[in-house]
Formats: structure tokens, sequence, C-alpha cells
């Protein structure tokens, strides 16, 4: 799954800077360079709770390549008082070296006690390993402050300072607020043992657009993404703060279900040649509507011999697989690149609405940029009424692009402009075009009782007209690049093999709907069951029928929806058994015995529970569709 | 008797109703014609002043009379009945204007005289129903007399039109006829006379109503009046006959079931193959999925090279315990020389850190059934659960029952869990999950989940020596003796309903003295009745006197047995003294006594 590492890669690298600062601001420091502060490392990662955790795994893990320091890390839910706090955290750091035989350990303790019994929760007994260890400093994590009593936090700190002098403590706070708010929940006193730097991680949308540029802005890619997939996904991220890494896995998921529910996923293997291809896939190939519609394109063209070979010689159609494989992906390639550049560009030009990456992706992917869509309308409207200075800019950036069709042409320009700004060295203001509002003046006159605007271009100096006529250039060309790179990719042959698109497996994978999903199967079993005998009567759409066909207990859950807040099991048991009896072919005792398990089962799903209000009574729980 | 005479004269030139009753009673007919056409609501009331003072003078009486009138046509002499009939045939009249609204538009051109006679003609009928209601006993015959059915109608359209029904009237008929809900149904068969009326006569409820106005309606202030009809415990079923029962019954959708089941099955190398690629699984949806499940673990063991190690876990299982999981996996994982800690915290590192260290561990894949039963929700086991989920080298394959299972894990949990869902819907019954007969007693508050129900005592009895059968007998006795006169009351101890109860367990408190109705109240749900127990003196003095035992040394020693088998339940009264009863329903107490006298 080279696709999948791709992006922890990007993870570990985002992580890796801060990490590698906070790992130099505490091998900086030593005992008595800091006098007799505690040295404290602030480390705000931001709201998305959820990608803490992984976060703090990872700084424990470089903290602990050096083996002369040792990181504890300390959550709320093990530190409910002080004395547990001190516990648990004496029993980490002591634990912490694996080499250790057990016996070696037990030793270790013999010689211990030779001095007074320890409690364990004194810190003696960290400062008695850490001389044994020599250990240059012992590094506690607090990886959710906001968590933790803000008492309890003051008293851990003031004692760890107390003990600063014996044992090298650096804390760590991870902070999902803001600093102001961690030094609010300090009291003074306990700030004063403090002296701390802060870091900021990488906020978790910023990885996100990271990580999602590594997935489809690369030369090795097979397959990308579709808009409404990409769609969900981002969305999802934003409106659930999960933490990035469940975004990952998302992706791998989705490259996943590709390649293994999708057959025609093997053209994409490198090396994959005509004989190692199964002939039923050519089949599938050709039942493609994409297919469908590069044959009729063909004949359109007069190309009926190549449709022709298409059908019926597999050998042919192979040839034209791997041939249109190739190019759908260089359009996907170039998509990416023109996004990229569209982004670029979009970033320079000024009072533009801001969008990101992976936002312009999902809407060239969708077909949505085209020459007509206000998006593009908008900024090549930008691009003419831009003056010189900020097109300098942008052309500098573009250039550093390095896209392979535009860069020469954009590099001529930019001689250009550069000779062009050279012979207007003595003027102050940049060059304007002749689109520019400053060019421009409104006339306004009164015909016939309505007011006409007519808009007048005044005079354009040399060198502006000449900085038009240069911008208009620079117009065409990118006007022809994107209307070139900007299609849709729906329209290309084979785009089900190297497009993936399918949102229905994500969401019911990823946000399933358990409760949807059992109210459905008790209140319309034939949706799952699909038998003949409890076929809904009246063409059945949504409104589910009782029939003593169904399974028991789905009659007895319909009848549970009907009742009251309150429910005598007494009636119940009488409306279930005159449904469930309706012909008479049961035994009472055996209608009885699949009213208790009906009965028990509904109990054990949370539907109902006992109630103290009455005799033989239960008490409804749950509504169905709330 | 009414109906026949309108039956009689269905080919007289007016056909109308009250053109009907016209020549039955000869001199109403001018002003009964009269009054239709105009119906204007002051004329009436002039009319009812007229014609019976005597009847709005006091309505109690006129009640008890048409009452009586109903119930014994024919025992009253002929006369009598037509003075007493009177007000009912105008009372007819009134329900028949509507039918003359168009002719009074064209001679009034006012709609609101037909609004005033529509309230009136809703409000009488509601008044009709009542008093129908109040006489319902005597006269059950007449019922279904024509009147009634027009002023049903009448109501009903009343009902149908407003969404909210002002007014004292829908109250009083609510408490009247108890609002069973699960009678309400469709197409039910009419089993006997009394619920067919008695459903006509219920409120249709809203149908088709969104969900939250669904919740609002079912939860409303006094609607949640049921019936105090209550299941004869005879009547469930005990484990003997439910197995029995159930293994007679041969379920129609075994096809469709197991169709099901090959459907899931066909994914079980897609499973296998998310669980390779580092994802954990979770099943959920409507049926026991531990059958599923286990065909998995097997298809994993047979497919694969080399078997991979499958610890699975039965989360159902009311005694597990965390460390039970964790041993059974340091089973697996740590060599068995090592000395395992006892703290299930302790050992979860130590499971993590002996897969972190070891070179290239085998994969462990972890089935657990019912990951959201109750032995594994607390939040420490869940976190103990996830943290080993989250673990590389342990797969993680649970399913989930309950529809409200993800409100188990908060965010971070939920990260860890790292879980792919889907949907596993089998239709297959939970008979591993759940002990239906334990459950279903318990849920009812029938004391036969704590020694197995009557036959429990009685196998108990049978090993004990002679006196204390005899004391349990005197004890059982005793307590009958005690809860007799207040059985009709009763809704605890009463098994056959019956038919004097006036359908509503509410006033109860108004009729019997204060103090054991309250004492009653309380123990209502766990099915014991401390109102009926036995003061512990009087229970030891008749010890004494039957020879059972002669000293309270070997009284109590007796006693404890009891207790010790939950046979006997004890607690302190009102007054400080102790009080002994045995926790069981009259009708079963009844059983024991006769089992334990014959």
């Amino acid at each position: 799954m080279s696709a999948s590492s791709r992006p922890q890669e990007v993870l570990s690298k985002v992580d890796a800077a801060t990490v590698e600062s906070i790992r130099a601001f505490v091998t900086s420091t030593s005992i008595g360079q800091l006098g007799l502060k505690l040295p404290t490392g602030l480390v705000v990662a931001g709201p998305s709770i959820a990608s803490h955790g992984q976060f703090f795994e990872n700084l424990a893990k470089a903290l602990a390549t050096d083996a002369r320091s040792t990181c504890v890390k300390l959550t709320s839910d093990e530190a409910t008082n002080l004395k547990n706090l001190l516990k648990t955290l004496i029993k980490k750091a002591t634990s912490r070296n694996p080499d250790l035989d057990e016996d070696e350990d037990e030793d270790r303790d013999l010689v211990r006690r030779k001095g007074p019994k320890l409690l364990n929760y004194d810190l003696q007994i960290l400062y008695n390993w850490s001389k044994e260890q020599s250990t240059d400093r012992v590094i506690v994590a607090f990886q959710d402050s906001e968590a933790f009593d803000g008492a309890l936090l003051a008293e851990t700190v003031e004692l760890l300072h107390s003990w600063l002098d014996r044992i090298p403590f650096v804390l760590l706070f991870g902070i999902a607020t803001s600093i102001e708010n961690f030094h609010d929940k300090l009291p003074r006193s306990a700030i004063r043992c403090l002296e701390g730097a802060q870091f900021d991680v990488v906020r978790a949308d910023e990885v996100l657009e990271q990580v999602f540029q590594k997935t489809i802005d690369n030369d090795n890619i097979p397959i990308w993404l579709g808009p409404s997939l990409c769609g969900m996904l981002l969305d999802r991220q934003k409106d659930h703060i999960q933490s990035v890494r469940a975004s990952v896995d998302a992706l791998k998921y989705a490259y996943m279900s590709h390649f293994f529910a999708n057959p025609l996923s093997m053209f994409l293997q490198k090396d994959v040649t005509f004989k190692n291809v199964p002939k039923d896939h050519f089949e599938a190939i050709r039942n493609l509507p994409s297919f469908r519609r590069y044959a009729e394109d063909c004949l359109e063209l007069g190309e009926g011999e190549l449709v022709r070979s298409m059908l019926q010689d597999d050998q042919s159609l192979f040839e034209q697989i791997t041939q249109n494989l190739t190019s759908g992906q260089q359009v996907m390639h170039q998509i990416v690149n023109t996004v990229e550049l569209l982004f670029v560009i979009r970033n320079h030009i000024p009072r533009i609405a801001d969008l990101s990456r992976s936002a312009l992706y999902v809407k060239a992917v969708a077909g949505e940029l085209d020459m007509q869509s206000p998006i593009m309308r908008d900024l090549l409207l930008s691009v003419k009424k831009s003056s010189s200075d900020v097109l300098s800019a942008l052309l500098e950036d573009v250039v550093a692009l390095d896209n392979k069709k535009l860069s020469s042409a954009v590099m001529k320009l930019q001689a250009q402009l550069k000779r062009l700004l050279d012979s207007s060295q003595g003027t102050s203001t940049p060059l304007r075009s002749e689109h520019h509002l400053h060019h421009s003046t409104l006339r306004t006159t009164v015909v016939a009782q309505k007011v006409e605007l007519r808009k007048q271009k005044s005079n354009l100096s040399k060198k502006d007209s000449a900085y038009s006529e240069f911008l208009k250039q620079f117009y065409d060309l990118i006007e022809i690049y994107f209307s070139d790179t900007l299609i849709n990719p729906k329209d290309l042959f084979l785009h089900e093999v190297f497009l993936y698109d399918l949102k229905s497996p994500h969401r019911d994978v990823f946000m399933p709907k358990p409760r949807f999903a059992i109210e459905r199967a008790l209140s319309a079993p034939h949706d799952y069951l699909d038998c003949e005998c409890c076929v809904p009567a009246g063409g059945g759409l949504d409104e589910a029928t009782l029939s003593s066909t169904q399974p028991a207990t789905a009659i007895l859950y319909q009848l549970y929806l009907e009742s009251g807040s309150l429910i005598n099991v007494s009636d119940l048991w009488s409306a279930f058994n005159a449904i469930l009896n309706d012909d008479g072919d049961f035994d009472e005792a055996q209608v009885m015995a699949l009213f208790q398990r009906s009965l028990a089962e509904l109990k054990y799903m949370g539907f109902i529970k006992s109630s103290r209000k009455k005799a033989d009574h239960v008490a409804k729980v749950a509504w169905k569709g709330l | 008797m009414k109906r026949s005479r309108l039956d009689d004269t269905p080919d007289e030139p007016a056909t109308t109703p009250k053109k009907a009753r016209t020549d039955s009673y000869g001199s109403d007919d001018e002003i009964a014609t009269l009054q239709s056409t105009q119906a204007t609501p002051s004329k009436r009331q002039t009319r009812s002043i007229l014609k019976d003072t005597p009847r709005k003078a006091n309505g109690a009486t006129s009640v008890a009379v048409n009452g009586i009138a109903n119930g014994l046509p024919n025992a009253v002499p002929n006369g009598l009945a037509k003075g007493d009939e009177t007000p009912r045939s105008q009372r007819k009249v009134l329900f028949s204007t509507p039918t003359h609204t168009r002719e009074e538009d064209k001679i009034n051109g006012t709609p609101t005289v037909v609004r005033n006679a529509d309230r009136s003609a809703r409000r009488k009928s509601a008044r009709r129903l009542l008093e129908r209601n109040i006489s319902d006993n005597l006269s059950d015959e007449e019922d279904l007399d024509g009147e009634d059915v027009l002023a049903r109608q009448i109501w009903d359209e009343d009902e149908g039109s407003e969404d909210e029904v002002p007014g004292i009237a829908e109250e009083d008929l609510d408490a009247v006829v108890p609002d069973t809900p699960s009678k309400r149904g469709r197409g039910r068969p009419k089993k006997d006379p009394t619920q067919i009326k008695r459903r006509k006569r219920s409120p249709t409820p809203p149908q088709n109503l969104p969900p939250h106005e669904q919740y609002f309606f079912q939860n409303r202030p006094g609607g949640t009046k049921t019936s105090s009809n209550t299941l004869s415990s005879l009547s469930l079923l005990n484990h003997e006959d439910y197995f029995a029962q159930l293994k007679a019954y041969t379920d129609p959708h075994a096809d469709a079931k197991g169709f099901l089941q090959d459907l899931h099955a066909r994914s079980f190398d897609q499973w296998a193959f998310e669980l390779r690629s580092g994802f954990n699984i979770c099943l959920y949806g409507w049926g026991s999925k531990r059958e599923l499940v286990m065909k998995f673990a097997g298809n994993l063991h047979h497919t694969l090279d080399t078997p991979p190690k499958i610890v699975v876990v039965n989360g159902y299982t009311s005694t597990l315990t965390l460390r039970d999981i964790l041993s059974t996996l340091a089973s697996q994982i740590v060599p068995k020389s090592a000395k395992l800690p006892a703290q299930p915290p302790a050992l979860l590192d130590l499971l993590l850190s002996t897969l972190s260290t070891s070179s290239s561990p085998a994969p462990l894949t972890l089935l657990i059934h019912s990951l959201d039963a109750p032995p594994l929700r607390r939040l420490s086991t869940q976190a103990a659960i996830a943290r080993l989920a989250a673990h590389p080298a342990i797969r993680l394959l649970a399913t989930d029952d309950t529809p409200t299972f993800p409100l188990l894990w908060d965010l971070s949990l939920r990260a860890q869990l790292n879980f792919l869902f889907h949907d596993c819907t089998t239709f297959a019954d939970h008979s591993v999950e759940v002990d239906a007969v334990e459950e279903v007693n318990s849920l009812l508050g029938r004391s036969g989940r704590r020694i197995g129900g009557r036959d429990g005592v009685g196998y108990v009895l049978r090993s004990l020596p002679e006196n204390a059968r005899s004391l349990f007998r005197i004890l059982v006795a005793e307590q009958l003796a005690a809860s007799e006169p207040e059985s009709s009351h009763n809704a605890n101890g009463d098994a056959a309903p019956d038919p004097n109860r006036d359908g509503d367990g509410v006033d109860d408190g108004m009729r019997e003295p204060p103090t054991p109705s309250r004492r009653r109240r309380t123990p209502a749900a766990d099915g014991a009745d401390a109102a009926t127990a036995v003061e512990y003196r009087l229970l030891y003095h008749k010890a004494v006197e039957e020879f059972v035992c002669s000293s309270e040394m070997a009284f109590r020693t007796l006693l404890k047995e009891f207790h010790d088998h939950q046979m006997v339940e004890t607690r302190r009264d009102g007054l400080g003294a102790e009080v002994l009863w045995v926790p069981f329903r009259r009708d079963e107490l009844e059983a024991l006594l006769e089992e334990l006298v014959g």
C-alpha cells in the first residue's frame, strides 16, 4: 500500500518539525541553566483533540531516543487526585526501561529496600531511581491539560518545583484552547514556578490540506479521487472534528475499495500484459458507459474500423486501453497542475474569495471550472485588470511552479515585463492595463429621461498601453491553457478505472446509521428478508404494514411503536396473540414463547425498561426516527 | 325499540327521521318540525324548558332514568316510557338539523346558526356518550342503538377536524374509556363484543405523525392511560416450557434468514482484507451476529495458510470482566513462564509491550461478541479494548447489538478503535445472548428471577425437613389470608380480571385506608407484596402453636434457610416491627399452598 504510506509520511513529517523544536527545547534545558524554575513547554495543539494522542505519542517516541531522559505521559483520567497522579508518575517513570530483566529488577528493589520503606507515591523513589539511572531529565507531559483539575495541577506544579533541586523535571502541557486560558487556570504561585516556551502544532486542517495535496499531486499515482467522494471526505473532516489520521484512513479505504472491488483496476498495474488479463475483463470494459461514448465519438469521426476492432479483437482493445489510460492519467495530472496554477494566481489577486487547493480540486474534477463558470470568469477578469506589480509577482510564482506546458512561454513574458518595467523606471506608480478601473471613467447622460451610464476609456499613456498589450498576451496564454486542461474527467474513456468516485461504501463504513438500520429491519422486515409472505400491502412504499407472517419481534416492535410511553404488557400480549394467531394455527403457549423472546429482545435492544408505576407495565424508552 | 320504529316506517312520504318519529309521538309533531327548520338555539331552549323541566332540574336523575329506560325497555309501563323518551326524541331532532343546513342557509343566510347547532350537537353527543358509558354495565344490549351511533359519528367528526380537542368532555371520555394503546392496531380480529365496543369508542390516534410529533403525542400529559389488566403469571412460560415450545416452532423465514447469512458470508474475504489493512471491523444491525462471526472465524482459520491466533470474547456473558479478556489474551501472547500482574491496567501494559517488542508478532485476531453488552459498557473497559484495538498486531472484529452503541465511545476512543462499520442484519434470534425467560421476569418484576420461580421454591422445600415446610405453609397461608379482603382492588394479587373493577387503578387510594395502599405501592414493581406481610411475632406464635418449633432460636434457624434461598423477605414496617413475606404474587402463592398442603 504505497498509497497509504505516503500520507503517513506527510503526517509524521508535519509533526516532525514541532517535535524537533520541542526536543531541542528539552535538551537545551539543564538544571543549572534555568535556576529554580521549572522549564515548561506549552504545546498548543489546537481543538482537534482526537489528534493529540497521536502527536504526544510521536513526541514521547522522539524524546525517548535520548537515553538519558525519561518521558512520562499523563492523562487526566489517570490522575484524579495528587496521590494518584504521583503514583502513576512514579510507576510510569520507573518501569520505563524494558531491557531490565525481572530478576534484576527485584535485586534493585532489594537494594532500595535497605532504606526506610517508602510509600508508592513518594517522590523519593523517583529521586533514587533517577540517581541510579543518572537521568538528565524527567519529562512530564500533561496531554490534556484542560481536563485536569486546576487546583490539582497547581499543587503538582508546586510539588514538582520543590523537588526540582533533586530531580530534573521538565514539564510539557498539551493545550487545546489557548495559552491565556491555561494561564487563567493556574494560580499565580504555580505560574511563578514555571518558565516556559510556546510551541504551535500544525493545525489539523492544514495538515489535511498537505496530505490531500500529496495524494493527488504525484507522478506515480495511478488513480484519483472523484469530486463527490472528495467533497464528502473534506466535509466530514470539517463537520466532525476528527483527527487527520481518520481522514487518512478514509483515503486509504478509498484506494482499498477501488483495488478490491473493481476488477478493472488491474489495468492500472504498470507491468500488466495482454496475456495475464482474463478475457472477461475485456467484456467488462466493453460494457462501460465511457466505452460506449468513446465508440460513438469514434464513429462520428468516421473511424468505424477502430470501433470494430475494439469490439471484436481483445488485443487491439488492450492497446487502446493502455493508450487511453496513460493519456487519461496525463489529463488528470494536468488538471492537478492547473489547480495548483489557479491557486497560485488566486493568491496574488486581491479581493477574491479564499478557496483552498482541495476545494479547487473538487470543483475541477467535477468539471465545474470551465470557462463559463463564475470562478474562472472572475479570475480572468481580475487578471485583465491587474497592475504590473501584482503581475510580476504572479509571474515569478508561476515560473516557480515549473509547469512544463507554460514555463517557457511565461518566462518569455516575464522577460518582456521586465523590460517594460525597466523602461518605466522613473514612475513610482505601477503600470495599469486598459481595463483597470483607474483608466475608465463613467459618464452619465440623460437621454429621454433615462440615465445612461457609459464607460469611457480615458487615454492611456504609452507605457500603459504597451502594458495592456502585454497583459493581453498573458491573458490569452492562460485562457487557452485553462480551457485546454480543465476538462471534465468524466468525459474521458476509462475514467471508471482511474477515477474513483463512489460515495456509498464510504458513507456506510465510516458513518453508519445503526439505529436507523435496526428500526428499519424491525418496522419493515420485508426490506431485508425479501420473502414472499411479508410483501407489504398496497405497493408498500414506506408505510410498513403489520402482518402475521412477519418475524415475531418485528410484530411486537410495531405494536410497541403504536403505544404510549407506558405499556401494559398484558394488553400487548393480547394484541400480539391476536395478530400472530390470526388463523388460529398456533398453540397459545407457542405464541407466548415467541412473545417472551421478542419482549426480551426488545429489552436487550434497550427499547423498553421495567416501570415501577403500575404492575405489569413497561416504560417505552426509544422513539422511532428521533 | 327505537330502531324498530324507524324501520317500520321506511315508506312514509316524508323520509327524514324526524318525520318518521312524528308518527309515533303525535303531539310533538308540529313543534318538532318547526324547530328543525328554524333551528335557533333560543328556540330549542324554550322548547326544552317547556318539555323537560324535571329533567333539566337535576341531570343526575335524568341520567339514571335514562339508563334504566335503556336497560329495561320492556319493564317500564308504556306511558311512562313515552314520557321519558320525549327528551331523547328532541335530541334526535337536533342531530338531524345538519342535514337541513342548505335549506336553512337559504332561509336565514346565517352560517352561525349551523355552527351553533353543530356545537350543541357535539356537546350533547358528548353527554350522550357519557351517559351511555355510565349505564354501560346495565345495558350492553342497547349499545349499538341508532342514537349512539349518531352521537359517536358527530363526536368523531369533530375529533377529526380539530387538532386539540378542548373541553372537559374529552377528558371525561378518556377517563371512562381506558385508552389501551395496544388495542388500537389495525385489522385485528374481533374477539369479544366488549372489546369491539371499546375499540370503537377510543379516539383513533392521529396517523402518520412525524417522529417528534409522535413523541409529544405519546408523552402528552394524561396520555398514558392504560388498562390495569395484568398478565397471569401462570401464562408466562418457565424455562422448560419455553425451550420446548421454541423447539417445536418452525420459523417461516428460515430460508430468507439463511440467505441473509450467506449474503454476509460473501464479504468474508473483504473483511479479512480490511483487517489485514489495519482496520478494525464493527458489525451492527438487527439479529444475532454470533453465528456469522463464528463462521468468519472458521473461514479465517481454514483459508489462510498460517492460521492466525483467534481469541473469541463473549461480551454478553454477564460475569465477564476485563481481567478475563486480558488474561485470555495474555495466555496467547505472553510466554507461559512469565508471571502475570494481577491488575488489569498492568496486564494491559504488559500485553502491549510484549506485542510491541516481539520482533515479528503474529497478528492476533480478536473477535468480541456484543461489545456493547452491559459487562463491557464501563468506560475503562472500553478504553482498554480501544488501546488493544489500536495496536497493529491486534485485529479486532466486534459486533454491536443495540441501536445506540456509538455513544459508548468518545472521539479519541473512536479514533483508537478505527472501526469500519458493516450492516449485518441477520434477523437471527438472540438465543444465546438473551435469556428470554429471565429477562421477561425481571422486566415485569416477577420474583421468579431469584430462585427460579415457584418450581424452584418447591424444589428447595422438598429438600428441607418437615418442620421447615410447615413453617413455610403457615407463612404462605397467613399471607394469603392477609391479602384476602382487598383482593378485588389489588392489582398485584389478582390474576383474574374483575368485571366490576373500574378499569383504572388510580383511585385505589381513595377507597382504601391510606396506609396499606401507600405501603403496597412502593414494592409494587417488585411483585413482592409487603402490604400482606406477616408480622414476625405473629408467625413465631403460630409456629409454636403448631409445634413447628419450640424456641425462637430454632425459629430463626428455619427462617435463615428461607432467607438463604431468597424465599422470604423481611423488613421493618412503620412501627418498627419486623415483618416477613414471601415474594410471590397471589396466584402463585395459592398454587404453592396447594402444593404444600397436598
